[in-house]
């Protein structure tokens, strides 16, 4: 087309054409520069804070255990291994944890890790003053209630026995108290560093992790560089960049060219990658630890009456959903707990019965009676709750779908607006508990996590006695009991565990996923040279 | 003079709807910041801490105060002060939009000015049809194409990131397609209604080479309905243009923008929405005042009355 412009328009056409072309040409060709050794992985948003006190997001998470460790942290195989401290004795009343710490443990700016560090720490997120939303995890300490109140100096069951030894007394016991510890809010920070940064500690944040911030460009790029002085196995690649791409296809263009090394498989470009033979080694799945589920709730008519509950779970075919929209990525679940997490067999007694979930709602006088459903305008749960609509409109109950944008949609549900909802629960730490208490115990209604607002007394008492137990056996057998009787009473409808895809690049070797995000500290994975790189994009 | 002084009731007019029409909307930032396990007395207190707690006059006037001071206040999530934030991205979204108006001014004028010169040929035809696609293709999709073809198929252009110029030429092309519509369909009209002038007519008896004619008289005569788009599409990519930087992963305010909307980090909706009105204000100035240049008979106008 460019050959017929020089007839009909003026002549300097030609030459606006050609410069146009050579400038062109001048900027392309040059691919992106990358630093060598690096590693590049992809994050859909940009991360709000990387201080650990005020991590809530998956994201930061996964950033701030490369950069920050705690006194334990979860082993491969979902058990609790030592961080900081090298070992811990607890005792015989599970009251009083006692860590030793390791020594020659230093934070990036030089200073040896002491046991006072880890007391300012955890004070720093109860502070009564600076409210931090991670309360959660450590106000079980002893004292720690009085502290966030104000009526205390400091919390007086963490006690600093010397440089290397710290005593954390709890007021009750409670058994997964080392789990929580593994999470991000338990991570040691340095207080010199915190009291000269004040806010701009969450955008230049110094730990004692393997790796060190270099620079934070917010919405573009986070680049951390290895630490050669990590007091564990130090990273095997010179340092990680983040790539903040919002959108989907285009992050899958970087990584079709090369541009970015792994990548969480998006799940419109789930088939294509899984059905192109020279990906098939690059593919990494992992069983997630989840539960997808529809909440019902349980506070107000209907669904305040268990048998409507039932016939919802029995209404909805979770397999299909399962093969077709999701294209099976993911197992059903028996129950609200991840089924990694569970010990003991259950099954599930809610099979697709669209007649039985007919006769149930007929009995019940509630046929046409209109329910309020509300989704997230998420394009994939919109078309999950579109079928899950027509499922529950077969069995007679009139559904209305109402789409909200996520956080209006989070307030709504949290004030107990829906009849029903669409949600799932990520583990924070791999314990049973960690899904049992904050989803289903009736302190907890509401923002806490029971946004069904599920009442069960005997419920309640069956989580507390797993909580208060050391002994593993025992504290199974309550959780069990606890989960027959929650889905017994069917306040969810457990849909399914969703299994994660990443893809990777040739040049990315001992690459694995970890079912929580805490677990990753960046120090296994390898990126081979860059000579053979260029091989392996050819 | 009396524009820049009408800025700060309207300043302040904007404030207020800006204000209320945010803390109108459903949704609580401070839900979002806590997490999945936060317990009601940790909301509240954090509520408290950020003074959200308190009636909304008394937040409004809180607001204004600190604007007084000179100050857009912190992101409530990243504890950012939200005017380094705009300072530091407003530089890629000017970069965005004038290397975008670069593109789009003298190929809509182009195409806008060979259309009407040779109307009804087949040029006219294909450069209509072209405008009118530019005009209709929605963003995310032209952007998605441009991205896989000059990206991934020629490798000419990285897809996506913030930095020079080869970062750049994507995501400007982009955001020109509309604009470059909109200008050749104007220019197109604006000449056509120029060249049926008398004083074309005069200019040709008296044996002014055509290249003059089509330069000199028709084009600067076509000029001033031309500026007003091209000032329109400037102030609204200064407001950034949220769909391109999303695409193409640009670093600038629009991204910033919507990203305070939906978690609703009101003091950086404020302050997006502040500069934004600024911008779009000093450019209708700027356009006032070409118009002057342009066509000195407007500012007759203006004084005759």
């Amino acid at each position: 087309m460019s050959r017929k412009y020089p007839k009909i328009g003026p002549g300097s056409i030609y030459r606006l054409t050609g410069c146009l072309i050579v400038v062109f040409s001048l900027l392309a060709c040059s691919p992106q520069n990358r630093i060598e050794g690096y590693v590049y992985y992809r994050l859909n948003t940009n991360p709000t804070t990387l201080d650990p006190a005020f991590i809530v997001d998956v994201t930061g998470g996964a950033i701030s255990a490369k950069l920050f460790n705690g006194l334990v942290r979860i082993d491969d195989d979902l058990s609790i291994r030592p961080d900081i401290a090298e070992r811990w004795d607890v005792s015989k009343d599970g009251l009083t944890y006692t860590f030793h710490l390791r020594k020659g443990v230093s934070f990036s700016h030089g200073r040896q890790v002491r046991a006072d560090d880890f007391k300012y720490s955890f004070e720093r997120i109860l502070n009564p003053e600076k409210p931090t939303p991670n309360t959660w995890v450590l106000e079980r300490i002893l004292g720690a209630g009085e502290f966030m109140k104000g009526n205390a100096r400091d919390v007086i069951g963490i006690r600093v026995l010397d440089d290397f030894t710290l005593e954390i007394c709890l007021r009750t016991p409670f058994s997964p108290f080392l789990s929580l510890l593994t999470m991000t809010a338990a991570y040691v920070v340095p207080r010199e560093i915190i009291e000269q940064k004040g806010y701009d500690f969450s955008g230049h944040p110094v730990g004692t992790g393997p790796f060190v911030i270099d620079e934070w460009m917010p919405n573009r790029e986070i680049r951390l560089i290895k630490r050669d002085d990590y007091f564990d196995m130090p990273a095997k690649v010179s340092g990680i960049l983040y790539r903040i791409v919002p959108e989907d296809l285009t992050a899958v263009t970087e990584f079709d060219l090369g541009n970015i090394d792994v990548l969480s498989i998006p799940a419109s470009e789930y088939a294509r990658y899984r059905n192109d033979p020279s990906k098939q080694d690059l593919i990494s799945h992992m069983r997630g630890l989840n539960t997808y589920y529809v909440g019902l709730n349980c506070a107000k008519p209907p669904f305040d009456n268990p048998v409507l509950r039932k016939a919802v779970a029995h209404a909805i075919d979770r397999r299909k959903i399962l093969n077709s929209i999701y294209e099976g990525r993911g197992r059903l679940a028996s129950g609200p707990l991840p089924d990694d997490l569970r010990a003991w067999d259950i099954s599930y007694p809610y099979e697709y019965n669209p007649q039985r979930a007919r006769e149930l709602i007929q009995k019940e006088g509630a046929i046409g009676r209109g329910i309020k459903f509300y989704v997230t305008a998420d394009q994939e749960i919109v078309d999950i709750a579109e079928v899950i609509q027509s499922y529950i409109g077969a069995a007679g109950l009139n559904v209305t779908i109402t789409q909200l944008e996520w956080s209006a949609y989070k307030e709504a549900v949290n004030k107990g607006d829906p009849d029903i909802f669409y949600l799932s629960w990520w583990a924070d730490y791999p314990d049973p508990e960690n899904f049992l208490f904050p989803l289903f115990h009736s302190s907890n209604h509401g923002p806490a996590g029971n946004r069904t607002r599920y009442t069960n007394t005997a419920v309640d008492s069956l989580i507390e006695r797993g909580q208060h137990t050391r002994d593993t056996r025992k504290r199974n057998l309550y959780y069990r009991r606890a989960e027959e009787m929650i889905v017994a009473d069917a306040p969810w409808v457990c849909l399914w565990h969703r299994n994660d895809y990443t893809i990777r690049q040739p040049w990315i070797a001992h690459y694995r996923i970890y079912p929580v995000y805490s677990m990753d500290k960046g120090t296994e994975l390898a990126a081979i040279p860059r000579s053979v790189k260029r091989e392996a994009r050819n | 003079m009396k524009k820049i002084i009408l800025l700060i009731p309207l300043l302040f007019g904007i404030t207020l709807l800006t204000f209320t029409l945010t803390k109108a909307l459903p949704g609580d930032p401070v839900l979002s910041m806590v997490g999945e396990r936060a317990h009601p007395e940790t909301i509240e207190k954090i509520r408290r801490e950020l003074g959200a707690d308190r009636n909304i006059l008394e937040q409004y006037t809180g607001y204004v105060t600190l604007l007084l001071r000179g100050e857009f206040g912190r992101s409530y999530y990243t504890n950012r002060e939200v005017f380094e934030d705009i300072l530091m991205k407003f530089p890629n979204t000017l970069k965005l939009a004038l290397v975008a108006m670069m593109i789009a001014v003298p190929g809509g004028l182009l195409m806008g000015f060979i259309a009407a010169v040779k109307r009804g040929s087949v040029a006219d035809r294909v450069i209509s049809s072209l405008s009118v696609a530019g005009l209709s293709i929605p963003v995310f999709w032209s952007g998605l194409m441009i991205m896989l073809f000059f990206s991934l198929k020629m490798n000419l252009f990285p897809p996506s990131g913030t930095g020079d110029i080869r970062f750049l030429v994507l995501p400007a092309i982009t955001l020109s397609l509309p604009a470059v519509g909109a200008l050749s369909r104007i220019t197109r009209t604006t000449v056509i209604d120029v060249m049926a002038m008398p004083c074309i007519t005069t200019a040709r008896a008296k044996g002014v080479s055509n290249v003059r004619i089509h330069i000199v008289h028709i084009l600067k005569n076509a000029f001033i309905p031309v500026v007003t788009v091209i000032g329109l599409d400037f102030a609204s990519y200064l407001n950034g243009a949220v769909l391109t930087e999303t695409i193409f992963g640009w670093d600038g305010i629009g991204r910033f923008t919507m990203e305070g909307i939906i978690r609703r980090d009101y003091p950086v909706i404020m302050g997006c929405v502040i500069t934004g009105t600024v911008f779009f204000v000093l450019i209708n100035m700027t356009v006032d005042i070409m118009y002057h240049y342009l066509d000195p008979r407007i500012r007759l106008d203006e004084k005759g009355r």
